[in-house]
């Protein structure tokens, strides 16, 4: 049944070029992006029970890494950039990772938000190297050795580079599954419930702690990757504090407590704030309203919606 | 009622999918008839926030008094605001701007790291996009080297070169140390350095006794205007432009730092004058205005009209921002009207682009123009500022007058080797 | 030798003006464990409204001279808005702490839009009325009076707060329940009330910094994001939840800062983090925390 659904989204996802105009296929890339950065961030939130207000930090490393390589090294292989920004992301991550893990809850997640605006206040003032305010420009990959000299940026984007990052999602997402359904998951999972308990069990919380963050750190570093690519910028304001807490939203939003929660979230999240900008100036405060509905109404996020609905229609 | 555009324009798009392959120009005969859509993109918060805010109230009269004549050849304007932010996401609007609502022309533009990303970005596109202000030297040479569809405005380091030159003309030989304390980003960084390297061409001796580098929109400047002091440094070059100026003006004249020993150079001065009361803003300094003196005594009757309107409605007297918007629009009008004329029915953006290029226009702060390369060229207003007017801030009782050919780099050059080269007359 | 002072003094003034937007994230966190991500918000809110009281009592004929109680009583009258908000969040106290979080990022956003409707895109200032209190000198050394009064002010709060939790019943009954909710509970403790008063307090706290300080600074749109940065600093090097760490750490990084911008003025943007991460790796529960396990 889950294996139909996810396979009827790919397939919708698939088609959808064909059926809706350019700028909203644009849109679906940031999507994209963010999709498969939650897969990650929520490993370490839902299924760790860590919620980190600085990620954003990892999305920018590999923005950034992805602007270095295309723009300055003359690195054009998108396989090549995605897997140095993501190595980049955990060689971050680590440092990162083991003066926070120490900690849990509410610490952890002022913690992480000081290091990821440590990181911004570091690209914003080494501007020789980081360009600064200004950031960095990056440049149009090659996919798979594949550049695509003829399509103009906008068809590249809705056309190649889209597939692409669907397939990406897909493989990642898999890959996903296999962590979260695997031993390491599940103790992940027991880390969450009750970390003392976990520990007297055997479980190695600090280190298995560490590893989610890396392996969070890992994808959002190739969602940052994503989006810079299809911004052909890299800018301070990817790492900033409030980048992070849309992170958090858009998973919340989704649900945080299933595997597709983030990845519904995601989607849900890019459009909405992209036609409530269109709607009116005061997006935020209407965004910020639509936040203290979920948090207080509906925790479960769009998934639980779902599900109640389907729970009630079943009955029915 | 955007909503019912928005679904007209899904159908068109929807039938017209083949089109998602060919540049995003508006639609030829269907579009002629009705309004020219002009999409703007412009701060409302943050710190920025005030600057667009002023910016669009500039648009918004070009577009009356344009609409009030009966339009752009006829066709009457219609603005899409949209709000920039971060560079993802107002490369985001610009998409929507350009594939979804489909406009003629986008103006806008404030933050150089914004226009960095957008100017490739609209090139790809083949947007015609005119930039209010943004990109600052550096970066540009790497990003946009002769841009197609892209206009900007003048070089942010004019108002540098201007201020540096009044130092020198005015002040050489009466001061010894120099610091500089400006805001800790690109702008503050280009515009220090153009000031060094400006005394260095003109062989003015000088040592720079103190550097500091506040973080953007600081709220506390005690600590810098203590470092200041200890330093003792004979003139003060900053370029503070947000909130941080009149704190630090404050703070500095708290600290007796305003006393008259030290001289002050502003170039940048101009955005916050309305909030520099004379009561810590002394005479006697070197204070700019860009392209906008809104108190200029023999202004265009346009300029006092604007200045009259925009007081009486916003209770405030406008900054250069107005002027940049205005003059953007001005441009762009110029630009369609001479290609209509010449080509005798609606022209191609490709025809507007070249009518643009060279085009003189009248803006709000005095003459203007588009260079060839894409590159505005307008009237700069700096000077010395005075007490002895009506208001309660500090107006320029001398006044300086340049133009940018006097302060801008030539098309193709490089600025620091411009700076070190050319024959820049006081 | 009055540079020596001038420096010190700045550094201690920034000192006071963190020690403000901390104070009240500080007070929350220590009692209900909230993390207040609007702490921001809630000084940028006493600063914007704190220069409309005062320009709006001018405008009636109010001395301006007057401005610093008018401003105190802008700030205290802000509190009406804690008890609202904290019911809220009452709403997720017995829920993941992740939630609470949330819900005051929430706040956050709704709040920088709030405060452009009510007062404009305009940074708000108080022109030079700071300047109505004199200056006190000191051979060379020049102090606004209003400075040191600032810096008195947040000493004051300092240590009232901290007699208030030490000696006061009240206090003993926050700090109670901030040990072990349930068995103050059981003891007959109106934990709901007590909740309601210590956010409110702390809302207070953040408001009257946010109108104390604007004379010498300004309200602008972006506050509510940047000052949250400040104040979790601060907060981290102090140690969560302890009054006497946030006024220790204010002061460290206040200091820090100060001699940066006079000796090294490239680190001033950094000076903050070092300190953070220097304190994290000596002592990673703060200067004057608790390890939270």
């Amino acid at each position: 049944m889950r294996i139909a659904a996810v396979i009827a989204a790919l397939a919708a996802l698939a088609v959808l070029p064909q059926l809706i105009s350019p700028y909203y296929v644009t849109l679906v890339l940031p999507a994209f992006a963010y999709g498969i950065a939650l897969l990650g961030f929520n490993l370490l939130f839902g299924y760790t029970g860590l919620l980190s207000f600085g990620h954003a930090l990892f999305v920018a490393v590999g923005a950034y890494s992805a602007a270095v390589l295309t723009a300055k090294l003359g690195v054009k292989s998108l396989e090549a950039i995605m897997l140095v920004s993501a190595l980049a992301a955990v060689l971050v991550a680590i440092p990162v990772g083991l003066l926070s893990v120490r900690y849990v809850r509410i610490f952890f997640g002022i913690l992480t938000l000081a290091f990821g605006m440590l990181f911004h206040s570091f690209l914003f003032k080494f501007y020789n190297l980081t360009g600064g305010d200004t950031g960095l420009r990056v440049l149009r990959p090659s996919l798979f050795g594949f550049a695509f000299p003829n399509l103009d940026k906008t068809s590249f984007l809705v056309g190649p580079f889209y597939y692409y990052c669907l397939g990406l999602l897909a493989v990642m997402g898999l890959v996903m599954w296999r962590v979260v359904g695997s031993p390491f998951g599940l103790q992940l999972t027991a880390i969450r419930e009750n970390r003392r308990k976990a520990e007297y069990l055997g479980v190695r919380a600090r280190l298995f702690c560490m590893i989610a963050f890396a392996i969070s750190a890992f994808y959002c570093a190739i969602g940052g990757v994503i989006l810079a690519v299809n911004t052909g910028q890299a800018d301070p304001d990817l790492a900033y504090w409030t980048h992070s807490g849309e992170l958090v939203f858009m998973t919340v939003l989704g649900g945080f407590a299933h595997f597709f929660g983030p990845l519904v979230g995601a989607f849900a999240y890019v459009f909405l704030k992209s036609q409530l900008m269109s709607v009116t100036e005061y997006w935020r405060f209407v965004m910020g309203a639509i936040l203290v509905v979920i948090v207080v109404v509906l925790p479960r996020g769009l998934i639980g919606i779902a599900h109640d609905a389907w729970a009630k229609v079943k009955r029915s | 009622m955007q909503s019912s555009r928005r679904k007209v324009l899904k159908a068109v798009t929807g039938a017209g999918a083949m089109l998602a392959a060919q540049p995003y120009l508006s639609l030829p005969a269907f579009a002629q008839a009705g309004p020219l859509r002009i999409g703007i993109i412009t701060p409302k918060s943050g710190i920025a926030g005030t600057i667009g805010e002023c910016g669009l109230r500039g648009c918004q009269f070009a577009v009356e008094r344009i609409n009030a004549g009966g339009g752009i050849a006829g066709r009457k304007v219609e603005l899409i605001v949209e709000e920039e932010t971060n560079p993802k996401d107002s490369i985001e609007r610009l998409r929507k701007l350009v594939l979804q609502d489909k406009v003629d022309c986008v103006q806008g533009v404030i933050s150089s790291g914004v226009s960095l990303a957008m100017g490739p970005a609209a090139e790809e596109m083949k947007a015609l996009t005119i930039f209010w202000d943004g990109t600052t030297q550096d970066g540009v040479n790497e990003t946009m080297p002769h841009p197609h569809y892209v206009f900007r405005s003048t070089d942010n380091e004019c108002e540098a070169v201007m201020a540096s030159l009044l130092v020198v003309k005015h002040w050489k030989g009466q001061f010894k140390t120099v610091a500089g304390i400006n805001p800790d980003y690109s702008y503050g960084r280009n515009n220090f350095a153009a000031f060094q390297a400006l005394l260095k061409k003109f062989g003015v001796q000088h040592e720079v006794v103190a550097d500091q580098w506040p973080k953007v929109g600081t709220t506390d400047l005690t600590s810098h205007v203590a470092a200041l002091k200890a330093a003792k440094p004979d003139l003060v070059f900053s370029s503070l432009l947000f909130a941080d100026l009149p704190i630090f003006m404050r703070t500095a004249h708290g600290a007796g730092l305003m006393d008259g020993r030290t001289k002050f150079a502003f170039p940048a001065a101009g955005f916050q004058h309305t909030a520099l009361k004379k009561s810590f803003t002394p005479e006697g300094m070197i204070f700019g205005h860009n392209t906008l003196y809104f108190d200029l005594p023999n202004a265009s009757p346009l300029q006092k009209q604007f200045v009259q309107e925009y007081e009486a409605k916003y209770k405030d007297y406008p900054h250069w921002e107005a002027d940049r918007a205005y003059f953007a629009m001005q441009v762009y009008k110029a630009g369609v009207e001479a290609a209509y004329k010449a080509k005798n029915a609606w022209p191609s953006q490709d025809d507007i682009i070249g009518a643009m290029e060279g085009v003189k226009i009248e803006s709000l702060g005095g003459p203007g123009q588009m260079r060839k390369d894409h590159i505005a060229e307008q009237t700069f207003y700096q000077g010395i500022t005075t007490h002895k007017n009506r208001y309660d801030f500090p107006t320029l009782g001398q006044i300086d007058t340049m133009y940018s050919d006097q302060l801008q780099k030539p098309p193709g050059a490089d600025f620091w080797k411009w700076i070190e080269t050319a024959q820049i007359k006081l | 030798m009055s540079a020596f002072f001038d420096i010190l003094l700045g550094g201690v003034f920034h000192a006071a003006v963190l020690f403000l937007v901390a104070a009240g994230l500080q007070l929350i966190f220590g009692v209900q464990k909230i993390v207040n991500l609007a702490c921001g918000s809630f000084y940028a809110l006493g600063a914007y409204f704190g220069v409309s009281a005062v320009a709006f009592a001018v405008s009636v004929g109010a001395p301006a001279y007057l401005f610093l109680p008018i401003l105190l009583v802008a700030g205290l009258a802000l509190g009406v808005i804690g008890p609202p908000i904290e019911a809220l969040l009452r709403t997720v106290y017995r829920r993941d702490e992740a939630f609470q979080l949330l819900l005051t990022f929430a706040l956050v956003l709704m709040f920088q839009d709030i405060l452009r409707f009510f007062f404009g895109a305009n940074p708000q200032q108080l022109g030079d009325m700071v300047m109505l209190y004199g200056t006190l000198s000191a051979g060379t050394v020049l102090v606004p009076t209003y400075n040191a009064l600032v810096i008195v002010a947040s000493i004051a709060i300092a240590f009232g707060l901290g007699a208030f939790l030490k000696r006061t019943r009240f206090g003993r009954i926050l700090r109670a329940t901030a040990e072990n909710r349930e068995m103050s509970q059981a003891v007959g403790v109106n934990v709901g009330r007590v909740y309601a008063t210590v956010f409110t307090l702390g809302t207070v706290l953040g408001t009257v910094g946010g109108a104390l300080v604007v004379p010498t600074a300004a309200a602008s749109l972006d506050m509510p994001v940047e000052l949250v940065v400040e104040a979790f600093a601060v907060v981290v090097i102090g140690g969560l939840g302890s009054m006497r760490g946030a006024l220790i750490g204010a002061l460290i990084v206040g200091m820090m800062r100060a001699l940066a911008i006079r000796y090294y003025a490239e680190l001033e943007m950094l000076a903050i983090y070092v300190v953070v991460i220097a304190v994290l790796i000596a002592r990673p529960a703060g200067l004057f925390g608790r390890p939270v396990e």
